[in-house]
């Protein structure tokens, strides 16, 4: 604990038992109990740290006329002081404790109606019970009836506290009779559910009267859930929601001799509330089930009840209901044969009576009527469907014995599906009227649509589905060529598509019609008057170009987009025309799509044809011209891409494409460098980042950007070996560096006001320092290490970044000459640091030449890093200014005039 | 009341209703479907349009087909007046105002009237500027026809399409209509109000009631609920209709105007872009100024600048500059910019930048300033005669050119198949707003007439989607359905007629109570009626003798007054009655009961006492004296007024 932050407590003690209402902000308070947790969290015992406390505590209690704010805090801040055994001890023998939740005295001060004070009472008592001490206390002080009143208060964070508390008052009990008791053969197991410190407290003093006392306890406890989980009328509903949380809360964290007694205890009333069938409690009682099934299922054979229970529910009659329980179930992922084949056929049902097809060879026939009924209902039946399309591709990837039908049927199904929303009429289920009257209910719904959309992308990856490949092909794209589709199905149908093709990489089945019809869409979406669809085409035709496929057994691989669109011919020109889009989304969209698509050709070092020459220059006008950030980024993105794609690749960089790329790099960095978007700033340092891992790949001392990335075993690339160490090499490197424009590039980054972009800047300068001149040498060794790569410089302007950087270099010049007469060692840098610095501040106007080395040595960059890496608000946020500030706010409200003036006249 | 419905076309509805003594036609549309059995006619002899295999060409002119053939049914002379709801459903009026002897008024908004002028005009136009080398009608002739080619053998009622109208019947016909503004009341005859209603379709467009006293029925055509250039449409006064008439649904339920705006933009940027020119079949009125505003926002997104927007009509200019005039009868926005003041619609901007230009025909002007690619919207949507015609010869090779449909009235197919075959792209996008039904069932349900009237087409889903039964009305009652031809009694629950009294002879009532809450007076007055009111005036005191035998006239001899009789009600109470017979001394008497009432015989008078319901007669012969007291006994059970 900061020594300050001790000394300043006891008067912000002081304030805050004074008077409450002169904190800086409502959030004060808050901020000090995060600091106070921080603190016990780091095993600081808060008593020793800052005796104040107890005073403050024991004051602060007696004042019932302060700020319920305040109070609430005390109670809270009384539950981390009694923390350890030791301090509880101390405060229960000052009597402060028994005051602080002593009920009575809150409700005689008339302050307990105020919901901070409950809450308050709840978490401190909560904080505290981390020893059987606390424990005992709460036992004895008889706090489990109002507990249990408090848990359907009518403030929701109070009811949730107190269902939290007495989760947690049952669990301390059985950890502690269960030591009692000698029952810790579950000991093992269970490490990992019975969370909390309770479980590796001692609890040698535990004596045979508090063991019973706790026996009674949890026997109140689930006599009270017992009592009031069923409803006596609709305005108990609430109760046994809350009543159900907790249990589920319960169920999920004892042992067995306490699980096994709340399931016998609960387990009537569990039946009784799904007799009576609330449509509102389905949901947490299902949890409830599903907590004690899991539970179960991982221990050892399921209890027959749980499983019964289980059974019940997935076969209640209220459709909407029996599909939500079926829906939790499936998404508690448990693997149970028998539960997971019937919320599959639950799932599926909707969908085989809305398509008409066989999905489920045996339904009830009540089951399906019911079900038949409720999806006449317009909005009960897109919600239903859309609860079954949510969990379909869950379901198909659940053992194929668990599935009523193969997934391809489902697949067909979804299709199926799609087919009814717009319209179509070729569903085999328009014989029957009764389907049809469903049916009738998707035509044109969007959501429905979405939601098909989405299960169809993720049933791609399903067993046996690839023979579908062509049909869903047909129907996406009827999809995408449908005027009525809003701009989101367009999108998800691209998604799909493009998955489809990703995972079913044989496109044999894909016709030459299924391609013309595809060609024509895109053309047209890519025209389409929305520009969020515009978007999403440009999108698709990048990612296509991601995609690797078979076309034919005989054709080797390719990429989607040359498969099915015919490549850059095609997607080029569109691509180029979305350059010039209105909204700079699609704008970047293109840009990064020209990039994926263009890859490939980068990959294979094949040469540049006059259109990529034109595309990055129209790429280089977008950087200087475009108005928005979002183009300009992805601009500097497509260069990222190329420069790494040709650096990646073994193959020697074609002369031919690197005469175009190297140049082009170069405006880049220096427009980029320049750009007002600091995240344009951000990805121009990644190009510099990429130039010198590029430049410097196996030198002596180069880490690249971030060493954690490369694996301890992975294997070095060859290049280490065969780079020489030789300094005319390093010299000419640096020297393409700074022709390059990188130096220049880091130097304006490194002065930049946006943080990121300085500190990224900073880290990249350092780690050329590293390489080019070290600090870790000698002054005399680098003197003698660095004669020939000192001689390279680089121009420092004389506007803008550059003047920072030569204040800088001036600054530590006057230093250095300032210390020059006490440490002789350094007199050589720093005389050449001040020969630069001179320089630089004389020439004044024109464009002087500073050696790199010197400036890299002088700039303090290693403290420089220090500053920027702490986050701009550390000063503000950090607990001294906190205490600082509560004071110097109360000493404000102490002095009224001043007050006055800062209650600045509004109007 | 009766309507009789002279016309089967959903949209292009024609209907006569009988209502209170008045006779009102409700819209005369002209169906024009017709015209898609002859050839394009070309400003210019063409070779190929006049030597096509299987077409040959018969009139050398366009014939109409007339909605009505319904003379049978009803004579039209007896029309009293007609209620336009737009203009595209007025374009049968001069066949009805000029050659069948009507004398009626027409009553329309304003900017129906003078949009429908010149749509009409336009048509006479195409029409006449064309040179027909020689005119036959021999072939209507049934027994010629059978023997003639193709789909004309096969079109019924030949016999009723007629030439087209000419400018001058034009000028006649509309020199007949009276204009109305959104709810003005227009008194017809004293009998019932009628009044137009904004609906939302196109400039002017209305929904009309037509109301007495104690009916009112709703005349709905052509609505639309969709934020486009009109008026909102006005649905809360069709509330409590009697009858609501519901015709001008939409003709492409499955097409959402939105998607098919965004169809024809993208398919119009991406022909431009491929180096192509668009040509759009339009009217030149109505849905061409949303595609144009559409377009004025399009053009920059779609990198389409510097493309020309040619508009080619006789009517073009008067369209353009028209639509920027009738700012009361625009939507809010439209009408807020004109205080600014602003153009209300964007084109004028397109025409000011020179962006959109207009020509009254491919003459002149256009020819020498027309530049490639381009977008040209041209009428007529038929593709047999206007402008297009030209243009279809001209692009319809190139499969760069691309044509878009926009007007749903005629089938595309078939509008293109003399053009066949065609290296064009065609493109369908049919932009119709009017009502769907799933707007028109919520509107229903909103407004709750007591019946709906409506096309037969509206009760059944479309034949060729026959699985769609959520594009068609379910209403409950189920809506009764008419086609051409039918005759419809529409059922009224009131059959009141409201009269008039006046303030003195209202104050000489003496009213008396017969049950609580309901009194009675008797009124003795004269009835006045005129221009359908009626008024009870007190009856008049005969005039003090004339002065001078001379002067008096046989009409001014006073009515005689007598004073009224008193009116009795009540009933007779047959016990208590038998009770007073025995008091008066008559006690043998039989009682029978019949299905009205009872029969009395009192046996030793040999009389008879009918009691009836309605009615109690004493039949007693040469008994004066007992009839008397007979008479009186029974009076004493009754009121009397």
């Amino acid at each position: 604990m900061d020594r300050e932050c001790v000394s300043l407590l006891p008067r912000v003690c002081e304030v805050l038992a004074a008077s409450g209402s002169s904190l800086p902000d409502d959030t004060s308070l808050e901020k000090l109990l995060d600091w106070f947790t921080g603190l016990t969290k780091a095993g600081t015992s808060l008593l020793e740290s800052c005796p104040c406390l107890l005073e403050f505590i024991s004051t602060v209690v007696h004042n019932t006329a302060l700020d319920p704010s305040i109070l609430s805090f005390t109670l809270r801040l009384t539950g981390f002081v009694a923390v350890t055994e030791v301090a509880f001890k101390v405060l229960q023998e000052s009597s402060v404790l028994d005051l602080v939740f002593n009920l009575q005295h809150w409700q005689e001060a008339g302050l307990w109606e105020d919901p901070c004070i409950r809450i308050g009472w709840i978490q401190g008592l909560r904080t505290m019970m981390q020893h059987p001490k606390a424990l005992s206390f709460f036992v004895q002080a008889d706090f489990l009836q109002p507990l249990l009143q408090l848990q359907t208060d009518k403030s929701l964070f109070v009811a949730s506290a107190a269902n939290q508390m007495l989760a947690h008052v049952l669990l301390s009990c059985q950890s502690v009779s269960s030591v009692g008791s000698n029952d810790v053969d579950e000991e093992g197991e269970d490490v990992g559910r019975s969370g909390g410190s309770i479980a590796d407290l001692e609890y040698s003093a535990v004596t045979v009267e508090t063991n019973q006392d706790y026996a009674a306890v949890v026997t109140a406890i689930s006599e009270c859930l017992k009592k009031s989980l069923v409803p006596r009328e609709n305005t108990q509903l609430h109760q046994s929601l809350q009543i159900l949380k907790l249990l589920a809360l319960l169920l999920a964290q004892t042992r067995p001799p306490l699980w096994e007694k709340l399931l016998q205890m609960v387990a009537d009333s569990v039946d009784e509330l799904l007799v009576a069938g609330y449509s509102q409690l389905i949901l947490p009682l299902m949890d409830v089930i599903l907590a004690a099934y899991s539970c179960d299922v991982n221990r050892r054979a399921p209890d027959q009840r749980v499983s019964r229970l289980l059974s019940f529910m997935l076969n209640i009659r209220k459709p909407a209901d029996l599909i939500q329980a079926a829906a939790a179930f499936l998404r508690r992922g448990l693997h149970d044969l028998v539960h997971t084949a019937q919320s599959a056929r639950v799932l599926l049902l909707p969908l085989d009576i809305i398509t008409g097809l066989n999905l489920l060879t045996t339904t009830a026939d009540e089951q399906r009527f019911l079900m038949m009924e409720q999806l006449k209902n317009k909005t009960s039946c897109i919600s239903l469907i859309c609860v079954c399309l949510t969990n379909t591709p869950q379901m198909t990837l659940m053992a194929a014995d668990c599935l009523p039908c193969p997934p391809v049927l489902i697949v067909t199904a979804v299709l199926s599906l799609l087919k009814l929303c717009s319209g179509d009429s070729s569903s085999p289920s328009s014989s029957s009227s009764g389907c049809r009257e469903v049916s009738r209910n998707v035509i044109g719904s969007s959501k429905v649509q979405k939601c098909a959309l989405d299960a169809l992308t993720a049933l791609s990856g399903s067993p046996g589905v690839e023979v579908k490949l062509a049909e869903v092909f047909t129907l996406l794209v009827q999809c995408l060529d449908n005027p009525d589709s809003d701009p989101t199905v367009l999108q998800k149908s691209f998604q799909a598509l493009v998955q489809w093709m990703s995972v079913c990489s044989d496109l044999s089945s894909i016709t030459d019609q299924h391609r013309q019809d595809l060609l024509q869409v895109v053309r047209k979406r890519s025209c389409d008057i929305r520009w969020e669809v515009r978007d999403s085409t440009v999108e698709f035709l990048g990612r296509l170009a991601g995609v690797r496929v078979i076309q034919t057994t005989a054709e080797e691989a390719s990429d989607a987009s040359v498969a099915v669109l015919g490549g850059c011919c095609f997607t080029t020109p569109l691509l180029r025309a979305a350059l010039q889009d209105t909204e700079s989304y699609v704008r970047a969209s293109a840009i990064s799509a020209l990039a994926q698509t263009l890859a490939a050709s980068w990959q294979q070092g094949a040469a540049l044809t006059q259109e990529q020459t034109e595309i990055v220059n129209q790429l280089l006008e977008v950087l200087s011209w475009d108005t928005e950030g979002f183009a300009r980024r992805a601009v500097v993105r497509y260069f990222i891409a190329w420069l790494s794609s040709m650096s990646s690749h073994s193959c020697v960089q074609s002369p031919a494409s690197s005469s175009l790329l190297m140049p082009s790099v170069r405006s880049v960095l220096s427009r980029g460098s320049a750009d007002l978007d600091w995240e344009v700033k951000v990805h121009t340092l990644e190009l510099a980042e990429l130039l010198l891992d590029e430049a410097f790949s196996g030198q002596r001392g180069y880490t690249k950007g971030n060493p954690t990335q490369t694996h301890p075993y992975a294997v070095i690339p060859n290049t280490l070996h065969t780079r020489t160490h030789n300094e005319e090499d390093v010299v000419g490197v640096l020297n393409s560096l700074v022709q390059w424009g990188v130096v220049s590039a880091l130097l304006s980054g490194l002065v930049d006001c946006d943080r990121p972009v300085a500190l990224r800047a900073c880290r990249l300068l350092i780690t050329l320092r590293e390489v080019v001149c070290p600090l870790s040498l000698g002054a005399l060794d680098a003197t003698a290490a660095m004669a020939t790569v000192a001689r390279v410089t680089c121009e420092l302007p004389g506007c803008g970044w550059a003047r920072e950087i030569r204040k800088m270099l001036v600054m530590k010049a006057k230093d250095a000459n300032a210390e020059g007469g006490v440490s002789g060692g350094e007199v050589v840098n720093c005389d050449d640091c001040g020969e630069a610095g001179q320089e630089a501040a004389s020439v004044g106007g024109q464009t002087p030449c500073v050696s790199v080395c010197e400036v890299l040595r002088s700039l303090d960059l290693d403290e420089r890093l220090d500053v920027l890496t702490r986050s701009s608000d550390h000063v503000h946020n950090s607990p001294l200014s906190l205490l600082q500030d509560i004071l110097t706010a109360s000493s404000a409200r102490s002095q009224p005039d001043t007050q006055q003036e800062v209650i600045a006249d509004c109007y | 009341m009766k309507l009789y419905c002279l016309s089967g076309h959903p949209t292009l509805p024609c209907n006569v209703l009988k209502f209170k003594s008045t006779t009102i036609m409700l819209d005369c549309g002209l169906d024009t479907t017709s015209v898609l059995n002859f050839l394009p006619l070309p400003l210019v002899h063409s070779p190929r349009l006049s030597k096509l295999p299987g077409w040959i060409s018969k009139d050398g002119t366009i014939n109409l087909e007339k909605v009505l053939d319904a003379r049978e049914l009803l004579d039209l002379s007896t029309i009293d007046v007609i209620l336009i709801s737009n203009y595209h459903c007025m374009m049968a009026l001069p066949y009805i105002t000029e050659h069948t002897g009507f004398t009626g008024t027409v009553y329309a908004t304003e900017p129906t009237l003078q949009i429908g002028r010149l749509l009409m005009e336009e048509v006479v136009n195409f029409m006449e500027r064309v040179p027909k080398a020689q005119s036959a009608t021999c072939w209507k002739n049934k027994e010629i026809q059978r023997m003639l080619p193709g789909p004309l053998k096969d079109a019924v009622d030949v016999w009723t399409w007629k030439r087209c109208y000419s400018m001058q019947e034009v000028n006649s016909a509309l020199s007949k209509v009276q204009l109305v503004g959104y709810s003005q009341k227009v008194e017809l005859f004293g009998a019932v109000q009628v009044s137009p209603l904004s609906s939302g379709y196109s400039l002017g467009s209305s929904n009309w009631i037509i109301q007495s006293h104690h009916e009112k029925v709703s005349y709905v055509s052509g609505s639309s609920l969709l934020t486009t250039h009109p008026q909102p449409m006005d649905q809360s006064s069709l509330k409590n209709s009697d009858v609501l008439i519901l015709t001008g649904l939409t003709q492409m339920p499955t097409a959402n105007p939105d998607g098919m705006l965004g169809e024809f933009c993208s398919n119009l940027a991406m022909t431009i872009r491929a180096g192509g020119n668009v040509l759009v079949p339009c009217y030149s009125s109505g849905v061409i100024y949303d595609l144009l505003e559409c377009l004025y926002q399009f053009i920059e997104s779609a990198s389409l600048g510097t493309t020309p927007f040619y508009f080619i009509s006789p009517v073009a200019n008067s369209s353009l500059e028209f639509s920027q005039i009738f700012a009361e009868w625009l939507c809010h926005n439209k009408q807020t910019k004109v205080y600014l003041p602003e153009p209300p619609f964007p084109h004028a901007e397109l025409i000011q930048t020179n962006k959109l230009k207009h020509y009254p025909s491919i003459h002149g002007d256009f020819s020498s300033e027309f530049r490639q690619p381009c977008v040209v919207f041209t009428g007529h949507p038929s593709l047999r005669f206007g402008d297009v015609v030209h243009f279809m010869e001209l692009w319809g090779k190139s499969s760069l050119n691309t044509i878009i449909f926009t007007e749903p009235d005629f089938s595309y197919l078939d509008a293109l198949a003399p053009y066949q075959p065609l290296a064009m792209k065609c493109v369908y996008c049919p932009i119709d707003t009017r009502l769907n039904f799933h707007q028109v069932s919520k509107l229903l349900k909103e407004v709750q007439p007591l019946h709906v009237v409506c096309p037969e087409q509206y009760t059944q889903p479309p034949l060729t989607q026959s699985h769609r039964s959520d594009l068609m009305l379910e209403l409950q009652p189920p809506p009764m359905p008419y086609r051409r031809c039918s005759v419809l009694n529409l059922p009224f629950r009131r059959r009141y007629e409201r009269v008039y009294i006046l303030p003195e002879l209202a104050n000489s009532l003496v009213p008396s109570e017969i049950k609580p809450g309901v009194s009675v007076a008797t009124v003795s007055a004269v009835v006045h009626s005129k221009d359908n009111k009626h008024t009870l005036q007190s009856v008049p005191k005969p005039p003090p003798v004339a002065p001078s035998k001379k002067r008096k006239r046989v009409m001014d001899e006073p009515p005689v007054v007598l004073a009224p009789k008193p009116l009795l009600s009540g009933a007779v109470p047959l016990e208590a009655f038998l009770a007073t017979l025995q008091k008066h001394g008559i006690t043998e008497v039989k009682v029978e009961e019949t299905a009205d009432g009872h029969i009395l015989h009192l046996q030793a008078e040999d009389t008879l006492i009918q009691l009836e319901e309605d009615g109690t007669h004493i039949v007693c012969d040469n008994n004066e004296p007992l009839r008397t007291t007979l008479r009186d006994l029974v009076l004493r059970f009754l009121q009397k007024l």
